[in-house]
């Protein structure tokens, strides 16, 4: 259990090294052709913003009286056509996936927030207008955050959080044969006839299996941090909790099947095919991008995307709000397995 | 005064009546014989006397309490010892009687001298630190033993305490099931060798399809037949023999076949010998013995049930 995880670090680190060498995408200059329908406050806002938009690489160019905007964009003259009128801005694009596009709508998006709020505060206080509207020194409509953070995952802080993860998960096979092993072991027999209520068997297996496996993904940590030199980040708190809560999910996952199956190999079954599919579209192998469909379904199903996105996030980004959504998801879901298994102990004669 | 008292007990699975309305007193310093073929509901019984099973109907008192209400109480005062082997495996002997006895509540020296004590009884002291898989399987079954008495329960449950194993062990068990009561120790012994009920057991009681249909001493239930003798032939070889045929002679009441042995049992009253004789001659079989014997409990079994212990 200790070994497995340590050694795939190990070997996936370094081998795929190269993979996760930091490269840097050019998206180049972005032209975008717009036609003024209106004046006053709202035509000379967005000329406000064009010339800011100017400095990050966005050029915003009125149209001439006999141009077709659509035509332009269509031709790949331009990435992006803008008609302003008094009801807001219609956006033309041609490929709304790529990033110069993304770009476009994050930097209108910041534009229109910024408008509305204006008038709002102009209804209340106009003497405010010109702070929110006007230049503001150091101002942006485009924040660079994790993108072009100081530190981005090699292949070794890729694996080191992506293996422990994984083997977190795994925790469900053990989990699986808590109670199962007593059965076949002729021991819950014992157990039963014993002074001991069955919720305490229960309890007392479930807590111990879950401290045997966090302080096994306690070890893999440590062990990735000073023999390996995984970086963890400056919130490693925030980060055990998130483990753990997967571990609590995997405990309880395993429980729960292992009481919706009827034998043992049923249940390890299910969890030897799940497992390896969740760790594959959870990007414990490797990152999975542009997943579209079916597949991006099962990415976003996967609870390993969202934990590891969330470790990641904290780690690299500082992200610290990342963690508690996905803390909450885990034991959520670990409470649904927990309460099948604790119904069908209940109804069952044993345990 | 009566350790368990059993009242209408009656347990289902599904349709299936696997005990049907049973009662039966044992009273301190017994050991009670049960005795049934498989599936006869014996096991079944056990497991509701142990709270392993919850009873349909029926009551079940230990020392004068309704276990239904007094589940704590009255696990605390039973030591099972279950037919399959009820140990782990990676725990050495000694935390093996160590977690069994902590789970009665017992804690530090008083646990580790009934630990020891438990030990020591079984004769697995010296045995303390090594591992189960490293045991005989006799060696695992005084293991399974002491994990059920280091508590000092009142009434033991032992369920076929000596399956599997070599005839030393066996003795050894039985030798200390004699001890168990002699210190005070009530036993419910359940097994499929009829000589060890018959040595050791001071009240049998036969199980047949969940129904208890007979109940005494040794003596009250062999004095039940007094009218049937118990003749035993070995044969040769009991290839072509035809158990059925020897059934229809004047006066069987039931035949068994074991190995190249078939025992019968006749109305006393009835001489059928030579017509059993000239059956088997028919059927090609070489007489090695006959003989007839004063029924003993096999023969009683037999009787009762029509069928063996082992069947």
């Amino acid at each position: 259990m200790l070994a497995f995880p340590i050694v795939l670090i190990m070997i996936l680190g370094t081998a795929l090294t190269n993979a996760f060498d930091q490269q840097t995408v050019a998206v180049g200059e972005v032209h975008v052709l717009y036609k003024d329908k209106v004046d006053g406050a709202f035509s000379e806002g967005f000329k406000t913003f064009a010339k800011e938009a100017k400095t990050s690489g966005v050029h915003f160019k009125k149209i001439l009286s006999d141009t077709d905007g659509k035509q332009e964009i269509k031709q790949g003259n331009y990435d992006a056509y803008l008609e302003i009128e008094n009801s807001g801005i219609k956006l033309y694009q041609m490929d709304k996936n790529s990033m110069k596009n993304s770009i476009i709508q994050g930097m209108l998006t910041a534009f229109a927030n910024r408008y509305n709020a204006a008038q709002e505060i102009i209804k209340a206080a106009p003497e405010q207008a010109g702070a929110v509207l006007g230049d503001i020194p150091g101002d942006h409509y485009i924040k660079e955050t994790s993108l072009s953070s100081d530190r981005k995952p090699n292949s070794m802080d890729y694996y080191a959080v992506t293996m422990t993860t994984l083997i977190a998960l795994y925790s469900a096979l053990s989990a699986s044969y808590l109670i199962r092993g007593e059965r076949l072991g002729k021991t819950a027999d014992r157990l039963i006839a014993a002074p001991v209520h069955k919720g305490e068997i229960f309890a007392g297996k479930l807590i111990g299996n879950l401290v045997t496996n966090g302080l096994c993904i306690f070890a893999v940590v440590i062990f990735s941090k000073y023999v390996f030199k995984a970086y963890w980040g400056d919130h490693l708190a925030l980060v055990a909790a998130v483990l753990f809560s997967i571990v609590l999910f995997a405990v309880c996952l395993g429980l729960g099947v292992s009481y919706l199956t009827r034998t043992g190999e049923a249940a390890v079954a299910i969890i030897n095919v799940l497992i390896p599919l969740v760790a594959f579209f959870g990007g414990a192998y490797f990152p999975v991008e542009g997943a579209e469909g079916v597949l991006a379904l099962i990415k976003d199903l996967s609870p390993l995307t969202w934990t590891n996105e969330a470790i990641m996030n904290i780690i690299f980004a500082d992200d610290l709000a990342a963690g508690l959504p996905v803390i909450l998801l885990n034991i959520g879901l670990s409470l649904l397995f927990l309460l099948i298994a604790v119904v069908s102990l209940q109804r069952r004669e044993g345990l | 005064m009566n350790v368990l008292e059993i009242h209408h007990l009656t347990k289902k699975f599904g349709d299936f009546v696997a005990v049907d309305n049973i009662s039966l007193s044992i009273e301190e310093g017994e050991i009670f014989g049960l005795l049934g073929a498989n599936g006869a509901g014996k096991s079944t019984t056990i497991h509701m006397i142990s709270s392993l099973l919850r009873c349909n109907e029926g009551e079940i008192l230990i020392l004068g309490k309704n276990i239904a209400k007094h589940r704590k109480f009255a696990k605390m005062n039973i030591g099972i010892v279950p037919q399959d082997l009820a140990i782990y495996e990676d725990l050495t002997a000694y935390e093996n009687v160590k977690f069994f006895a902590g789970l009665y509540g017992l804690r530090g020296a008083q646990l580790r001298n009934r630990v020891e004590e438990a030990l020591q009884f079984v004769g697995l002291s010296d045995k303390h630190k090594s591992f189960p898989k490293n045991f005989s399987g006799g060696m695992k079954r005084r293991l399974n033993i002491a994990c059920a008495i280091a508590h000092r329960p009142k009434l033991i449950i032992m369920d076929e305490p000596t399956v599997g194993i070599d005839p030393h062990s066996r003795n050894y068990i039985l030798e200390s099931v004699k001890k168990l009561n002699a210190m005070g120790c009530t036993i419910i012994y359940t097994s499929h060798y009829m000589e060890e009920v018959e040595e050791i057991c001071t009240r049998i009681a036969i199980v047949d399809h969940g129904k208890i249909i007979a109940e005494g001493t040794k003596e009250q239930l062999k004095s039940i037949i007094t009218n049937t003798k118990d003749i035993q032939v070995v044969l040769k070889s009991a290839e072509n023999v035809d158990i059925g045929e020897l059934k229809t002679i004047s006066g069987v009441e039931a035949a068994a076949l074991e190995d190249n042995t078939i025992k019968i049992n006749s109305d006393a009253g009835v001489n059928n010998l030579n017509q059993i004789i000239e059956k088997l001659m028919k059927n090609g079989a070489e007489i090695r013995s006959l003989e007839e014997k004063a029924p003993n409990l096999e023969t009683v079994f037999l009787t009762l049930t029509g069928r063996q212990l082992r069947d």
